[in-house]
């Protein structure tokens, strides 16, 4: 086999490359997200006017002077909200995804490990919720719930914990068979204590690499949901509801209502994308 | 034959899911807050109106009367009557499917294609710049808000370039377009009506470019990790030892063994795009069905919200179904 080997071909010298390529993508999404945390934590401290302060003075004002981004039509900095934005956007995204995680992880394990009825109901009902695209699910749910942060955190956790549980519940199923946990059990150790013990932290590794992916997948939702109106809502600062306040300039040829939250929201999900990009490259997962 | 019997067996097991959907959603529209009656009654209507209200729409009767009610109509192909607008929610409903329809067949096609060609290309480079660089760029491109992407578009297209028509409509009303499926570009070929056949391409550029950026790069990825497997294995490396043209390897060898893993991934792609859908044709005013779903959510219009929740569950679950008989027509082992 050896000799057929070429440039081309699968080998070691690509797996170097490989490698070298994934950690390159870790580096760049670290840097982004670093950039944008730094930038909504920060920002805030230094820009002059309040996210929800009207300046009566300015409506719609284009960037320059003392609005360094202009201002929307209610006369609201774009620089401020933008930035203030950002805190409630990370932040609702990385909750809603710790907890769809953890809802997933305990559901994935207690199907995986008992097996038999408690597995085969549980798999039935997540069937039903997977039965819809993910973000219809979102939004039927967000529009029946009604929005604010909390809501939100809750609706994209629900979304998302089907996939988790699926995927724990696999790994769960691989591990629970393997040599160490047959010796936990033997060696006398509680049923919980060998799952929490052995079973659980050998369970992990697809979740580690899917969860920054699905942060990206969870801002994308969350301004989504605000940019329909099932979110938040204007004037609370975010990115999605910003977005949808500027629709109707973008057809005047006014750009600054809208882009600036947009880009913003393009970075920070590309951060995790691409972070998620060069996790899943270096554990060789395929999807 | 094998083939007959495997469609058979998966469309049995989606019947219990789609039970579930049915049952779930019928519940849970009712049970969570927000009541469609007083949406319509407006401000002064008094409890005595309401209850006449509730009593028109069959909504003073007990849930388990409704349910069989919902069901029984279901069988006979009657989704119920729109308590917003009065009107048949079949007939509202076809009006709106064939708008979405064409916007997001014709983005995942075009979306597949494009992802086989650059796939393939980026397989055969893999680990070089120009593989690298079409990664990024396709990571980028998922990374989108396709509703800001959308209104960027229009803004560079539309506000600066007038290249394309103002994003309101799906075709000019002076074309005189006869509607037969509701999909436009598809009515104006059908009648051959050259304006609007025009028009109709116009408005559908932004749109449908907009979804292909946002959907290809799991698609992308997916034909390159299906390539690299092939051109690392034996079959592949000894046939083009054996001096086999370029053509034949790509044709023979790489494309369809590359092509294996796509059916499941488009169907998912599908789905993506369906919950897109309800963005970018807000965007867009698009008028289709995603909007007129999103409507009958707000005003918790109950026999819409069951309609269309029910009808999206049956085609993912349906595509899925077909995806998986792709995959096993590509791939024998699967039928095993």
């Amino acid at each position: 086999m050896a000799d057929l080997t070429t440039a081309a071909d699968a080998g070691p010298p690509r797996a170097a490359a490989d490698r070298r390529f994934a950690t390159t993508l870790i580096r760049a999404g670290s840097a982004l997200l670093g950039l944008v945390a730094f930038a909504v934590l920060v920002g805030p401290l230094l820009v002059r006017w309040g996210p929800e302060e009207i300046d009566p003075a300015a409506s719609l004002a284009p960037p320059g002077g003392a609005h360094p981004l202009g201002t929307d039509v209610n006369g609201m900095d774009i620089l401020s909200r933008v930035l203030h934005a950002g805190r409630l956007d990370l932040g609702v995204a990385i909750a809603s995804v710790a907890l769809a995680v953890v809802l997933g992880t305990a559901l994935g394990l207690l199907a995986g490990y008992r097996g038999g009825r408690v597995d085969d109901v549980l798999m039935r009902v997540l069937d039903v919720f997977q039965a819809f695209p993910a973000f219809i699910l979102a939004l039927a749910v967000a529009a029946l719930l009604g929005g604010g942060a909390g809501n939100l955190v809750l609706v994209v956790a629900l979304v998302n914990a089907p996939a988790y549980a699926r995927l724990v519940r696999a790994e769960v199923r691989t591990v629970r068979e393997l040599p160490f946990v047959e010796a936990s059990r033997t060696a006398g150790a509680s049923g919980l204590g060998t799952l929490w013990r052995h079973v659980l932290p050998n369970s992990l590794t697809p979740v580690r690499v899917i969860a920054p992916l699905n942060c990206g997948w969870a801002m994308l939702t969350l301004a989504g949901l605000s940019f329909l109106g099932l979110g938040v809502t204007v004037p609370a600062a975010e990115w999605g509801a910003m977005i949808s306040l500027g629709t109707g300039d973008v057809v005047a040829g006014r750009w600054w209502t809208s882009v600036p939250p947009g880009l913003f929201l393009l970075v920070s999900v590309l951060g995790f994308s691409l972070l998620g990009e060069g996790l899943q490259e270096r554990a060789g997962v395929v999807r | 034959m094998r083939i007959a019997r495997f469609a058979a067996r998966r469309l049995l097991q989606a019947v219990p899911v789609l039970l579930g959907v049915i049952v779930v959603t019928f519940v849970l529209v009712r049970v969570l807050p927000g009541d469609p009656i007083r949406t319509i009654l407006g401000p002064n209507a008094t409890e005595a109106d309401a209850a006449a209200a509730r009593a028109r729409y069959g909504l003073d009767q007990p849930l388990w009367r409704q349910f069989l009610d919902y069901v029984g109509g279901l069988f006979s192909g009657d989704l119920g009557t729109s308590i917003q607008s009065g009107a048949s929610v079949a007939s509202e409903m076809a009006v709106r499917v064939g708008p979405t329809m064409e916007l997001v067949v014709l983005a995942v096609v075009i979306a597949t294609l494009l992802a086989t060609v650059l796939g393939i290309w980026s397989a055969r480079r893999a680990g070089r710049a120009g593989d690298h660089t079409l990664r990024v760029l396709a990571l980028v491109g998922n990374s989108l808000p396709e509703f800001w992407l959308g209104l960027v578009l229009i803004l560079l297209a539309y506000s600066v370039l007038g290249w394309v028509p103002a994003p309101s409509g799906r075709v000019d009303p002076d074309t005189d377009l006869t509607l037969i499926t509701g999909a436009d570009l598809l009515d104006a070929a059908l009648t051959g009506n050259g304006p609007a056949f025009a028009s109709a391409a116009g408005h559908l550029v932004l749109p449908v470019l907009t979804m292909v950026v946002v959907i290809v790069a799991p698609l992308l990825r997916s034909v390159r990790a299906s390539a690299l497997e092939v051109l690392g294995s034996e079959a592949y490396q000894a046939a083009a030892a054996h001096g086999l043209s370029e053509r034949t390897l790509l044709r023979g060898y790489l494309t369809r063994a590359a092509l294996v893993r796509l059916p499941a991934l488009a169907a998912l792609v599908f789905g993506f795009a369906i919950g897109s859908t309800v963005l970018v044709e807000y965007v867009f005013s698009w008028q289709g069905f995603g909007q007129w779903a999103l409507r009958g959510l707000l005003y918790r219009d109950y026999p819409v919200v069951q309609a269309s929740v029910v009808v999206i569950a049956l085609c993912y679950t349906l595509i899925f179904l077909i995806a998986d008989v792709v995959h096993a027509v590509l791939d024998p082992r699967v039928r095993i």
